[in-house]
């Protein structure tokens, strides 16, 4: 009954178009009488609007027995009692946790190669691609004539979780991990610099490495 | 179907069930108290911080897998609190924990796992990485 | 050395190369070849006779890949990526190397071409490392660029296991320049480079097929003081900048378009700049200056601009010691000491950086305080016309001019190391003009061979009257467009006026017998890219006479070549040091008023020739340092004596008010008046008995002449690998 209600305020509109045509069908067959087939029985069409109650005996004083008696609050008792013995239709975060992708693009990590070494060797391509220019690097040369990056720094409240820089990354260093569980106080802390990123790598190389197998067979 | 099933019996053997497994009725209401729910489940394994893991596949996919954080936290549970290891195997990514997964790399430079310590002591704080870009001249002292 | 007939016969003989200015015609040029009609890409073109086929389709807007060709060099053709079919021939010829032949036909889009490209592109990538990633040339890689736009878009290069690719190891060529030699497309541009501009025969190519390799032979550094040059010139990531390695990619880098002031030319350069950081400097063609070149010194003391700076006003304190204040407490220390100074005892000195807008602003004030003192470090003689005409103090022949000249004296001007790319100007004269250089002064490298008249003075004396025997004379005698050029720092000794009145004397009895009525030959060539603008506006050159007066307050306008020392000083005197460096200037004041350097303020420089042109401000001044000119603008409204502009249109109007040609920017005004300069010498020409003398004699002496590349690690190191090279047996 309600949702029935609901939907007719919307519908109304959508509905004119049909119910014009209804009407236009209806005078030339009765004539003046345009009440009489309302409301119109059409093939393809479903009245939604609320209909006028039927006002006969027996159903009036059906109505006011059940308002009387309040018998919608022992059925609306009835449906929530049955429920506490059903399964709950959510999950009981942070107990239990939704499924996640392989692909999930959470907080950014920086990876290390088997060797310890870090991977990033700033070519500065994730910086170049980021939309949201989140990604500021300066490089220079280490003293082991390398090139490796003195500054990484990403503003996570600007970043959109795109990916691209992990898809630009030719050494797979800079990844979005699957951590989603990072919000922090304050923005400040969401400010991450090279030495954060490379110490998230460190704490979930695990799952990314694993990730990444999973996901080998489509890159 | 059974008649157990039928007169919704089951319903009462999983309940005691569930009692028996959190520690009886006094271990169960603090379980209550912490989780807001008492579920029984075969423990599929624990971390290195304590925390345990439990599957039922009674439960719909979603609820099948839980976590059981470490007492030591009592109230002070975090969703950050699972480690890297399992946090594939909770959220459904793979059906192997992790001390069944062979191919998981173990590297001497990987990091303990922290939970998120935004708002206490430990929390990040942003730092330059860099030198100054400007080095000022220092005049000379006088002898 | 190169002037050989089989690299006379290479030369370039492009006509749409020369430079405007050089343009102009001269009444000994031969009358134009008729030209001819060829078609490139079926669209009609006319050239002359001995046009290549890509210099043809240079006419029509048709760009032929290429990697070892380039306009400045000679055409070696080796690298095959500008293969063009022609019709009528069977096989494709390389565009760069094939003259046009009238009515051919060019197809630099058929099939073959296309093919050829190809073909030629997937030889080269199959030896080319995929370290694109960790390349400094990554983003500005011809190669790069090239394979994308004419490469195939499928590999063949089924070697995955990477047996087979070519590795060569890497050259120590000093510590400008980084060798990954794996790279290398040997394109031998940098080799030409090498033998044809910088002189320094010192690349070559050793082996053949894939063992072909560039390098020196023996382990040697390539000291040049145009070496940077061969890092533009690379198309591919075998030589790049070592300072600058890692440091940025081209797309993140702001761009500036600047001006050089660390030499007297002016060289147009690019302030390349990130992150409020000079990073690179690059040169910016101009053909009337530095072509496309620019001395090691402009290119790399850049990272001195980093280093050694002044960030906040500072005084000395109650114990003798510089401590940084505000910028209030400082202005009105040193505006108490102008205040309180008697007026003559007012002495101001600019330095060697020091830009127009500053010097103008400073000599107001300094004027408007009842002093006539300001003066330049470098000294200039007064007597006879001084500096009141601008003939006798500037190069009047103009660079790109020297070009066509065809004989060259230069009097105690090391041009070398003075003025990098004058000096390249000379040798492209000497190269392919068969210009010949004598030279009078101590025995120098001047990378070509030139006649050494010898090192006194007295030479010039009789040249000046003609009664030398030496060859020269006759040569410049008979030469049609001869070229004199004063070194100005044999102005300091005290035999300097007459040095210039011989000069003078030489050069205007051998224009007045020219054919070319509009040809000048005497040039002066400065030292410091501030003095031309200081003596336009009224400066007095070298401090002496000031000095001796004993000045109370001493205004140091980025002096810093150590002319004003302490001991010369009364014991009360103040000094207030202006600039941007901290060096021997801010060691010996007692205000230090931070100023920005070239990089940092939009400020005009007038080269040696007279040319104003303006640097443009590509980072903002670092701490608490201002633009210069506008310091001396506070100072003056706190001394009372306030100068009457706001903004820097209106100082530069106020410089207008002094000479138009300070801002007429990029133009070069031709300088008259040389008569009565010679008449005003005349008296000068007093026996002279001295030694002409070069201050930098060595490569070791160009790389720190100021101070930002003496505050510059880069220019250090520079030193360090010369004299260790110098240690090497090779």
């Amino acid at each position: 009954m309600s949702l029935a209600k609901i939907f007719s305020v919307s519908s109304r509109v959508r509905a004119t178009g049909a119910s014009s045509l209804v009407a236009r069908h209806a005078q030339y067959s009765t004539e003046g009488k345009v009440e009489k087939v309302y409301p119109p029985n059409i093939p393809g069409y479903k009245y939604v609007n609320a209909e006028d109650p039927n006002m006969s005996m027996k159903e009036m004083s059906n109505r006011a027995a059940q308002t009387l008696f309040w018998t919608e609050l022992a059925r609306g008792f009835a449906v929530t009692l049955a429920h506490i013995f059903k399964e709950p239709a959510t999950i009981n975060y942070p107990f239990e946790k939704g499924p996640l992708s392989p692909r999930f693009r959470g907080e950014h990590a920086l990876r290390r190669y088997p060797s310890g070494e870090e991977r990033c060797i700033a070519c500065k391509l994730c910086e170049a691609i980021c939309p949201a220019q989140a990604i500021t690097i300066e490089a220079e040369e280490r003293k082991d004539g390398s090139r490796r990056t003195t500054r990484y720094d990403i503003d996570m409240t600007k970043c959109i979780y795109c990916g691209f820089c992990q898809e630009a990354c030719p050494v797979d260093a800079i990844v979005e991990g699957p951590n989603f569980e990072f919000s922090t106080e304050t923005h400040e802390e969401l400010l991450y610099n090279k030495e954060k990123l490379l110490s998230n790598g460190d704490k979930w190389e695990s799952e990314i490495a694993t990730n990444i197998r999973a996901d080998h067979l489509y890159r | 179907m059974s008649l157990g099933k039928i007169l919704a019996l089951d319903k009462l053997t999983n309940f005691f069930n569930a009692l028996r497994q959190n520690g009886g009725i006094k271990g169960s209401l603090y379980k209550l108290y912490r989780q807001d729910e008492l579920k029984d489940g075969k423990l599929v394994g624990e971390d290195k911080y304590g925390n345990k893991y439990y599957e039922n596949a009674r439960y719909f996919y979603g609820r099948n897998r839980w976590v059981e954080y470490n007492d030591k936290v009592y109230l002070n549970y975090d969703g950050s609190q699972v480690p890297a290891e399992w946090f594939g195997w909770l959220h459904y990514k793979t059906d192997l924990p992790p001390h069944q997964d062979p191919s998981r790399p173990k590297y001497k430079w990987m990091a303990d796992f922290t939970e998120n310590m935004s708002g206490t002591t430990g929390q990040y704080v942003p730092y330059s990485t860099t030198r100054s870009k400007v080095e000022p001249w220092v005049p000379k002292k006088a002898a | 050395m190169l002037r050989q007939p089989l690299t006379r016969a290479l030369k370039l003989s492009s006509p749409a190369r020369a430079a405007p200015l050089a343009a102009r015609t001269f009444a000994a040029q031969p009358p134009a070849p008729e030209k001819f009609e060829v078609f490139i890409d079926d669209k009609p073109v006319q050239v002359e006779p001995g046009t290549t086929i890509l210099q043809a389709a240079a006419l029509v807007g048709v760009e032929i890949p290429r990697f070892c060709y380039h306009e400045r060099l000679a055409v070696a053709g080796n690298c095959r990526m500008c293969l063009v079919e022609i019709e009528k021939s069977p096989k494709p010829a390389a565009a760069c190397a094939m003259p046009v032949m009238k009515g051919m036909r060019v197809k630099t889009n058929s099939d073959l071409t296309k093919k050829a490209r190809e073909g030629v592109m997937e030889f080269l990538l199959v030896n080319h490392p995929l370290d694109c990633p960790i390349c400094d040339q990554g983003g500005e890689c011809d190669l790069q660029d090239q394979s994308m736009a004419f490469g195939s878009d499928r590999s063949r290069f089924t070697d995955i296991h990477f047996s087979g690719k070519r590795a060569v190891e890497d050259k120590d060529v000093g510590p400008l320049i980084k060798t990954i030699m794996t790279r290398c497309i040997h394109c031998t541009r940098c080799i030409r480079f090498a033998s044809e501009v910088a002189g320094v025969d010192d690349f070559g190519t050793t082996g053949r097929g894939t063992d072909m390799q560039v390098g020196t032979y023996v382990e040697k550094m390539f000291l040049s003081e145009l070496s940077g040059n061969i890092i533009d010139l690379c198309p591919v990531g075998a030589l790049t900048s070592k300072p600058y390695s890692f440091a940025a990619r081209p797309w993140e880098t702001r761009r500036i378009d600047s001006v050089d002031v660390l030499d007297p030319l002016g060289s147009n350069i690019v302030v390349a700049t990130r992150t409020n950081e000079v990073l690179r400097i690059l040169p910016r063609t101009n053909e009337e200056i530095n072509e496309e070149w620019l001395s090691d010194k402009s290119r790399f003391a850049c990272d001195g601009l980093k280093r050694q700076r002044l960030v906040t006003p500072m005084m000395k304190d109650s114990r003798g010691n510089l401590t940084p204040v505000e910028w209030e407490d400082a202005m009105v220390a040193a505006a108490r000491a102008l205040q309180d100074c008697p007026p003559g005892k007012l002495l101001a000195v600019a330095g060697d950086l020091a830009d127009a807008e500053s010097l103008v602003a400073l000599k107001d004030l300094v004027n408007r305080l009842g002093s006539e003192n300001t003066c330049t470090e470098q000294y200039f003689p007064l007597e006879g016309a001084g500096i009141d005409l601008r003939s006798s103090y500037l190069c009047n022949t103009k660079i790109a001019n020297v070009e066509e000249s065809d004989f060259v004296l230069l009097i105690g001007a090391n041009t070398r190391f003075e003025a990098p790319l004058l000096n390249a100007r000379i040798r492209k004269a000497y190269i392919h003009k068969d210009t010949d250089v004598a030279f009078i002064g101590p025995k120098v490298d001047l990378t070509y061979d030139y006649t050494h008249v010898g090192d006194s003075a007295s030479i010039l004396k009789d040249l000046a009257s003609g009664t030398s025997s030496h060859e020269v004379m006759k040569r410049l005698e008979s030469a049609k467009r001869p070229v004199v050029i004063l070194g100005a720092d044999q102005l300091k000794t005290p035999e300097g006026a007459a040095i210039l009145a011989y000069t003078q004397e030489l050069a205007l009895r051998l224009q007045d017998k020219l054919e070319d009525k509009s040809w000048k030959v005497l040039n002066v060539l400065q030292r410091t890219a501030s003095q031309v603008a200081a003596l336009d506006i009224g400066y007095k050159p070298g401090v002496g006479p000031v000095l001796q007066d004993g000045p109370k307050v001493v205004y140091l306008l980025g002096a810093d070549s150590g002319v004003v020392s302490r001991d010369q000083l009364p014991k009360d005197a103040v000094v207030i040091y202006q600039g941007h460096h901290g060096d021997v200037g801010a060691a010996m004041a007692d205000i230090v008023l931070p100023g920005a350097a070239y990089t940092e303020k939009r400020a005009t420089y007038v080269n040696a020739e007279g040319r104003a042109q303006q640097t443009l401000a590509a980072v903002s001044p670092p701490g608490k340092a201002r633009d210069d000119w506008k310091i001396i603008r506070a100072l003056s409204e706190i001394v009372g004596e306030r100068l009457p502009y706001d903004s820097l249109d209106e100082v530069r109007d106020r410089l207008s008010q002094i000479s138009p040609a300070l801002v007429t920017y990029g133009n070069v005004e031709d300088n008259n008046y040389f008569a009565q300069a010679r008449a005003l010498a005349q008296s000068l020409q007093k026996p002279v008995s001295g030694k002409v003398d070069v201050q930098l004699k060595q490569l070791e002496d160009f790389f720190m002449t100021d101070t930002i590349s003496r505050a510059s690690p880069t220019m250090a190191k520079c030193v360090q690998a010369v004299l260790k090279q110098k240690q090497s047996k090779y």
